[in-house]
């Protein structure tokens, strides 16, 4: 003991808070790339700032969410925290979390379009570097000329597109791949049955004739053998950039690895759903740097600085080039280079008919009780009504329980 | 002062900086996490909680759900603890025997042990996959013994079942490790002397291989239960956090899912007490049964 106990506690660094700025990010590899340029930059702009320790920990999106949860509660952890706006409601009701307008003058976030900021009971809860995290149609181009505008199209396509090559009763080559598991995927369609998850009190309005629309929809291209009887995200990744289907249906942050996959690709909006004469709704998102409750105040002017740096107009529009993401920040969106992007068109076509994604933290039962019956569906256990009313009795329990 | 008494306190002296490690990282959290049992801590009481009973601990068994899942993770835990004695058992029996290249057999019968957990269990997920798994594909193979391919995460029991198969692949080793270091500490004398008298294979196993094991294997079976019982990796990841619909769940995915997706730490906190008075009074079973043999 008496040998271990010094080994172990000189082996552990002493970690001064009051001179070190943190970041706690799950960013995907190339926006961790840029952070990692961004950073580099805001060290040379900010000489000022030279004695501070400025890092970033990388965690994945449920850890980032549960470490930040604890470290809070310790009234320790980073400086910033960054990921998508809605883990932002649940930080924010514990208490977790600084209202922006504390840290940087108005005039820092006037500088956003105000429809992409985290705002709960009126504070500002972050600042967003991008917007959209939308899923969007994205075409192969060696399978089909022309992306289809509506759903009657697009399903003659779907149809020429799935063959069995090889007659073994599989099909080798499908018209369409995409997430038959996370009820993220069911959203558009809801949305293009004219449906939301939720009213303005944050009610769960799943029980109704457009979730059961949506889910007649999607169980009907599996039924019909459009899409692969069992997908996840890495099978319809796989198969997609093996050329092996006509479209997915995928994000931002895919697209660039299909390019580099080879593939010609075309991206568009979900198409009209031709009965209703809607659009499919994705969801959308900001991706925001929020700030924790209990930074050191020997760190905050530095943080404050990062805080406006990661997220000014420079970055912004560095960001939209290279990742194909769209601005938050008015101004950069303006830019020549961005407003004549034709991926950054496409993006903008399908956000322009997306709604933004709830940031209350009653979205989190919102998403467990739409899997069960979205699963239960596309497996073919549930009716469309009866998992659309499943949904709804979850959501309701589930929300009920949360606040107990 | 006596020398009996001096060598007492000087005992106490090295004991003390375990004490208090224990106290710290076990005693602490544990009355800390029965404390948080009866407080509304959640989300919405995260700063704020205050004390509120025993209504988890009631709301607990009034949940439609608690007893089907608390059935299910005694039967995860059974089957699993039989596939890992009996397969851990027998090919330890068999690698204790003169065959030429033991020890290549030894070496790849303790791979899964060896492959870290989680990787594991995402392969077997990927292998379950009803179009590409390997699991399908050499059903579709075996087509003329009537097995098709199975949607393995489509219905409630083929993706428990799914994890069961996986957690046997990865628990065997564990057994068999043990049973073989056992094995090799039974005196030969034994068999001999037995084998004089008359007695057959079966025999000196039930009579000599199996009572001599039990010292070995008994803790064994008791580290087996708690671990199975309270496997998380395995399930949650199989069957990506529950599938089909979140009807996979064992009670510790469940205790899991209720912390740190739903916010609801008191809540868990008092399933987490449920869960440990199970394995005590399972522990109490098994040390009166072991107990029980020694007498004779």
């Amino acid at each position: 003991m008496a040998l271990v106990l010094p080994l172990v506690l000189g082996s552990c660094g002493r970690i001064d808070r009051s001179r070190s700025v943190v970041v706690w990010e799950q960013m995907d590899p190339k926006e961790q790339e840029q952070f990692d340029l961004h950073l580099a930059a805001f060290r040379l702009a900010h000489p000022e700032f030279a004695e501070f320790d400025i890092h970033r920990v990388h965690y994945r999106t449920e850890d980032l969410r549960t470490q930040y949860q604890t470290a809070a509660l310790a009234y320790g952890g980073p400086n910033l925290v960054y990921g998508p706006a809605d883990q932002i409601g649940p930080f924010s009701i514990m208490g977790l979390l600084l209202p922006v307008e504390e840290l940087l003058p108005r005039t820092e976030i006037d500088r956003f379009d105000p429809v992409t900021l985290p705002i709960l009971d009126g504070h500002v809860y972050g600042l967003p570097d991008q917007v959209g995290n939308h899923l969007t149609l994205v075409a192969n181009l060696a399978l089909v000329d022309e992306v289809a505008a509506d759903t009657d199209t697009w399903l003659e396509q779907l149809r020429e597109t799935t063959l069995d090559t090889d007659g073994d009763g599989r099909a080798d080559q499908y018209g369409l791949v995409f997430n038959l598991l996370e009820p993220f995927w069911l959203i558009p369609w809801l949305g293009g049955y004219g449906g939301w998850v939720m009213n303005d009190q944050a009610q769960p309005t799943l029980d109704t004739p457009a979730m059961v629309g949506a889910l007649d929809f999607l169980s009907g291209l599996k039924q019909e053998g459009l899409v692969p009887r069992e997908c996840d995200y890495p099978l319809a990744d796989t198969i997609f950039k093996e050329g092996r289907a006509a479209y997915i249906v995928n994000g931002p942050w895919s697209w660039e690895a299909y390019r580099e996959a080879g593939l010609e690709i075309a991206l568009a909006p979900l198409p009209m759903v031709t009965s209703t004469g809607l659009w499919p709704s994705p969801m959308t998102a900001a991706k925001c740097y929020s700030v924790n409750r209990y930074l050191d105040p020997e760190t905050r002017e530095c943080t404050a600085a990062l805080l406006a740096w990661l997220t000014s107009t420079e970055v912004q529009v560095e960001l939209a080039m290279t990742l194909s993401v769209l601005p938050a920040d008015r101004e950069a969106r303006l830019r020549p280079e961005i407003q004549s992007d034709p991926t950054l068109d496409a993006s903008r076509a399908q956000i322009e008919k997306g709604r933004l994604m709830p940031i209350v933290p009653e979205m989190r039962a919102m998403w467990d009780a739409m899997r069960p019956g979205y699963q239960g569906v596309m497996n073919g256990d549930l009716t469309s009504s009866e998992a659309a009313r499943r949904m709804q009795t979850k959501a309701v329990g589930d929300i009920e329980r949360m606040r107990e | 002062m006596s020398l009996q008494r001096r060598e007492t306190k000087l005992a106490f002296w090295f004991l003390l900086p375990v004490a208090v490690v224990l106290l710290g990282v076990v005693a602490y959290p544990f009355f800390f996490n029965v404390y948080i049992s009866l407080t509304n801590w959640n989300m919405f009481h995260f700063r704020d909680p205050h004390l509120i009973g025993l209504r988890h601990y009631l709301r607990l068994f009034a949940e439609s759900d608690f007893w089907m899942i608390f059935g299910k993770t005694f039967l995860w835990t059974a089957v699993n603890l039989v596939f890992h004695f009996t397969l851990g058992l027998g090919a330890a029996l068999l690698l204790n025997r003169k065959l030429p290249g033991r020890s290549i057999y030894r070496a790849l019968l303790i791979l899964p042990w060896a492959v870290p957990q989680y990787i594991s269990a995402l392969t077997w997920r990927g292998m379950f996959n009803s179009e590409y798994g390997a699991v399908n594909l050499i059903l579709a193979k075996l087509g003329w013994l009537g097995l098709g391919p199975l949607s393995w995460f489509g219905g409630e029991w083929s993706a428990f079942s799914a994890a069961v198969i996986t957690n046997i692949w990865l628990g065997f080793p564990f057994i068999m490790v043990i049973a073989l270091g056992g094995l090799q500490s039974i005196p030969q004398e034994l068999y001999e002397a037995a084998r004089i008298d008359g007695a057959g294979p079966v025999r000196r196993f039930f009579s000599i291989t199996l009572p001599m094991l039990k010292p070995v294997l008994m803790p064994a079976l008791i580290l087996g239960t708690i671990w199975t019982f309270n496997n998380l990796n395995v399930i949650w990841l199989v069957t990506d956090q529950g599938l089909p619909a979140d009807k996979s769940h064992i009670l510790v995915t469940y205790v899991y899912k209720a912390a740190f997706f739903y916010y609801r730490y008191g809540y868990a906190a008092a399933f987490s007490v449920f869960i440990f008075l199970v394995l005590l009074l399972i522990v109490q079973g098994y040390n009166k049964a072991a107990k029980a043999g020694e007498a004779y």
